[in-house]
């Protein structure tokens, strides 16, 4: 669906840690239409509130639940210092809300949405990440719980590439959104939002870009196969052309996105640096040698050099489709696997503040049992930069004692600087 | 009421199916007028105005009703519901594959834009600047100079055109993006209609020659011919604008345009203009030819918006409610059971699950409304009020019979249809409403143009509510003397377009207004 874009201040006030959390960032409209405004509003940052204010009006009972609503939008918050795609003044994302009868629901829900999000990252975007809970600190300005997606990057800060909400009742009490349950009682609802925005664009770009520009996985790449015909004279430009028209058409109608690179002002090798840089995962050559031969010649984005070229592949169309397919899962596995390899490689398991303080100063993140309090947190985020980025789902069997305090731990938290 | 809700669920061993979210409570709600102020009453769940006698009350009432709008405390702001937000989906999946196809590639662009970048285009800006919303903080803090959002983004895009295009190689450069727009206006807001936010696509490109730019134009006004026609049974009129109708600081626009028979007003459709080289002057987009000469390039822009579908909803709509052709309606078909005392209900369910399974496979969008806290005539109102285009009843003699009762909504015919049969004459009944509901939407428009030569033929037209075809000498004072000559309750008549069909016009025809030799036929009317 779509609620509007400008929210009025007096709504957003209505949450008292959302506007707290959100004030500074906040977009104002105080002139329209040549006029000043009688009360001015808020370009979204988030639309809780809007929802809350619609979600009181449409829920009456437990019949009406659950309600279950999402947005593509774009949303404004006005930072202090930007990052193209991972921190912008605007930026294009997707909102959920939900509205549940129970808190089990409502559990059930963000947890079943952060694996979503963990399953597009892993899957489509080629980028290992660890799924977890925020701690309190880094919880979201309104929300009882926050579970996210943590990515490591290219330089081994964390990025939080997604995140959702459980909201517990904070904003339908603040709404008085309620609900007349099968007993005849009227309670407040149960929400959860969950959001993933263009950032992920850019954590893409950084986990897996190198010198030579882009890296793009396969399963997202706008053009999985850039085809560059190569040839010398007229006479073999026809039939090179027409050769690399032929395998463009016929990967094309198997469903590869594809491109052929046909234009006479540059050079191969430039073409070749161009597409390179634009992270195209595949190359196909095709020279008049090739033609008569009838195979090509395919390079692999991933794999720099002679290692990554693969000469004489038939050009015949189902074993060039098999061939191509097989590819591009290749380079979308080793990706995902150099992802983790990198990130496995740094992550330091630190078992005192001293040795969180080294693995955060030499660039990497830092595991350990934590059961600090909030300012333990806050003097590591004052000495370190680094801050929680989660207390993963996935936890060693044994318990520990926290790095910091000593005292018993029930859980290892992920420490790190971050975007 | 609930322990008797409670009772119902244990007789029955089944719970609401309310999983979609029914945006209808089963109580009274409250209306919220545009104005924005709130008038607390209890209205019933059905349509109260009748459309032929007040129809600006009945398209507020079934625009909310029926789940497509909801009213929202900024004054002209409007909620668009699932119920209508799909259509949209309907109409962008089209639209969007189309223009990938002619490769277009989609964008996007920022929502701000600075006042300088903004007031570059002295036309343009005189257009759009009344009606921009201006930031003026960020939290606490004034902004040292306050940034506008996008009334359409022109302004935006060109600067950055600029950069990217250099040379002829860089052209044709085509881009779309579908976004939101701010116009903050004061005219009277009407839900889809006229909107201080709205949904829209807008497609920017540059060529290097005119002919290019020419041909763009008229391929997508074609498309959004097709969503009109073809989509939304709306008929509509291919014409260009006149100078004074026309985008401001373009060279010429097409659009198409419709006619709300209710109010006797035309309204325009969707807009495509090429921008010849005004934009590419104030922007300094210039490229460099094959023969290494600097030229200016030729633009176009297009666009559609969310209004598309208030203008069906004013077409197709009737005093039960809303009526959505096939096409773009999310549920074509919705299933309800019949139940009696002695039947079970569960075989009930299984002939409704067995119905929507074939309707399914044969890929219908079907609905089984099995909610067991309503009775079936209030499921009839609400489906009808929803503008569902055919219903399907299944009772105990139905199953006995092995068939199903099929209902139009559009004619409310009713036919008994064997199960077997059931998917194929779902499909064509659908197909048979879809042109029924353009066949007789033409039908009426038709009758709505008047042909006229002189003066006091068109007044009378107009005041009887009509588009008014006219000879004209397409001049810019006269059409300014034509409207304010013609202000009245429902605002002063312009020219629609010229239609790009025109009838003859024989040798020696004047102008109906000024009385100087007549150029080409023009519409005229009073419009939104």
């Amino acid at each position: 669906m779509y609620f509007p874009q400008f929210i009025p201040y007096s709504f957003i006030e209505k949450e008292a840690s959302h506007v707290e959390g959100f004030s500074p960032e906040l977009a104002l409209v105080t002139i329209g239409g040549g006029k000043e405004l009688e009360e001015k509003l808020v370009v979204r940052p988030t639309s809780e509130t809007i929802v809350n204010h619609m979600f009181t009006q449409w829920i009456h009972s437990y019949r009406d639940l659950p309600l279950k609503i999402n947005q593509w939008v774009n949303v404004t918050r006005w930072e202090m210092r930007t990052k193209p795609f991972v921190r912008t003044l605007e930026f294009l994302w997707q909102e959920g809300h939900t509205g549940h009868a129970t808190e089990e629901e409502a559990e059930e829900e963000a947890l079943q949405m952060i694996e979503v999000y963990r399953k597009f990252a892993v899957e489509e975007a080629a980028i290992p990440v660890i799924v977890g809970r925020k701690s309190k600190l880094e919880t979201f300005a309104g929300a009882v719980r926050t579970y996210t997606i943590e990515a490591m990057m290219g330089d081994r800060k964390a990025l939080q590439a997604g995140t959702s909400h459980n909201l517990g009742q904070n904003f339908s009490r603040a709404f008085n959104t309620q609900f007349l349950d099968s007993q005849g009682e009227q309670q407040y609802i149960w929400q959860t939002s969950w959001a993933i925005s263009t950032r992920m664009v850019g954590g893409i770009i950084m986990t897996h870009g190198d010198d030579m520009g882009l890296m793009l996985p396969p399963r997202l790449a706008p053009i999985q196969v850039v085809i560059i015909p190569i040839w010398k004279t007229d006479a073999e430009k026809e039939t090179v052309l027409a050769a690399a028209t032929s395998v463009h058409d016929q990967l094309k109608k198997e469903g590869v996105r594809t491109k052929v690179d046909a234009s006479e002002q540059k050079t191969p090798g430039w073409k070749f640096n161009f597409w390179e840089m634009k992270g195209v995962p595949l190359r196909i050559e095709i020279g008049p040698r090739d033609v008569a031969n009838k195979t090509v010649v395919v390079s692999r984005r991933d794999i720099p050099g002679k290692s990554g070229k693969m000469f004489g592949i038939s050009m015949d169309p189902s074993q060039l489709h098999s061939f191509v397919i097989a590819k591009l899962q290749e380079v979308q596995d080793n990706l995902f696997n150099i992802a983790v390899s990198f990130r496995d490689s740094n992550i330091e398991d630190v078992s005192s503040f001293e040795d969180l303080k080294a693995a955060i100063a030499a660039g990497k993140w830092a595991r350990g049992p934590w059961a600090g309090s909030d300012a333990d947190e806050a003097r590591i985020k004052e000495e370190t930069g680094a801050t929680i980025r989660c207390f993963p789902f996935e936890q060693p069997s044994h318990s520990g004692r926290c790095f910091m305090t000593q005292n018993a731990a029930k859980e290892v938290a992920i420490f790190a600087k971050s975007y | 009421m609930s322990s008797e809700a409670n009772q119902e669920e244990l007789q029955n061993g089944t719970r609401s199916t309310n999983k979609q979210g029914s945006k209808k409570p089963p109580k009274e709600k409250k209306e919220t007028v545009p104005s924005g102020k709130e008038v607390k009453k209890e209205t019933k769940l059905g349509m109260t105005v009748k459309k032929n006698e007040n129809f600006g009350d009945w398209y507020s009432e079934v625009v909310v009703k029926s789940g497509m709008i909801e009213y929202y405390d900024v004054s002209g702001c409007y909620i668009l519901r699932p119920w209508s937000y799909a259509i949209w989906e309907v109409l962008k999946d089209f639209f969007d594959a189309e223009i990938k196809k002619l490769g277009i590639q989609n964008s996007y662009f920022p929502l701000f834009v600075s006042e300088q970048a903004l007031t570059k285009e002295k036309d343009h800006i005189e257009g759009f600047a009344p009606e921009v919303a201006w930031v003026t903080k960020s939290g606490n803090t004034e902004l040292e100079v306050p940034i506008a959002i996008r009334p359409t983004s022109e302004t935006v895009m060109y600067p950055v055109f600029a950069k990217w295009i250099r040379g002829h190689r860089d052209l044709p450069l085509r881009l779309n993006q579908w976004c939101n727009v701010v116009r903050w206006e004061f005219k009277h807001p009407t839900p889809f209609i006229r909107s201080r936010e709205f949904l829209w696509q807008e497609g920017h490109t540059a060529f290097a020659t005119k002919e290019e730019a020419d041909e763009e134009v008229k391929i997508v006004l074609e498309l959004y011919r097709k969503i009109y026609e073809e989509y939304l049974a709306v008929p509509v009129v291919k014409g260009i604008k006149s100078e004074v109708e026309k985008f401001a600081g373009g060279l010429y626009t097409t659009t198409v345009e419709a006619f709300i028979p209710n109010t006797g007003r035309g309204i325009q459709g969707a807009t495509s203009h090429c921008l010849g080289q005004n934009f590419s002057k104030m922007f300094e987009i210039f490229f460099e030819d094959d023969k290494g000469e600097r030229s200016l390039v030729w633009q176009n822009s297009w666009a559609f918006t969310t209004r598309v579908i208030g203008v069906m909803v004013m077409i197709h709509g009737d005093d039960k409610g809303l009526v959505l052709p096939p096409k773009v309606a999310t549920v074509q078909v919705v299933i309800i059971p019949v139940p009696y005392k002695n039947v079970d209900f569960n075989q009930m369910l299984d002939a409704c699950n067995e119905v929507s399974q074939k309707l399914e496979s044969a890929g219908l969008r079907v609905k089984q409304d099995t909610r067991d806290n309503y009775p079936p005539g209030w499921k009839y109102s609400d489906w009808e009020l929803k503008g569902v285009p055919l219903r399907i009843e299944i009772g105990p003699k139905d199953i006995e019979n092995k068939q199903v009762r099929m209902v139009r909504r559009d004619n409310f015919e009713k036919e008994d249809v064997p199960l077997e049969k059931v998917a194929q004459r779902a499909a064509d009944l659908l197909d048979e409403i879809q042109a029924n509901l353009f066949k007789k939407a033409k039908e009426v428009r038709d009758l709505c143009i008047k042909k006229v030569f002189t003066w006091e033929d068109f007044i009378e037209a107009l005041n009887d509510k009509k588009m008014v075809l006219a000879p004209w000498c397409d001049d810019v004072e006269v059409e300014e003397d034509v409207k304010a000559r013609t202000k009245g309750d429902t605002g002063a008549a312009k020219t629609l377009c010229m239609p790009f069909e025109q009838p003859d016009l024989p040798d020696g025809t004047v102008c109906f207004a000024s009385g100087k030799p007549a150029k080409r036929w023009a519409l005229w009317g009073r419009s939104y």
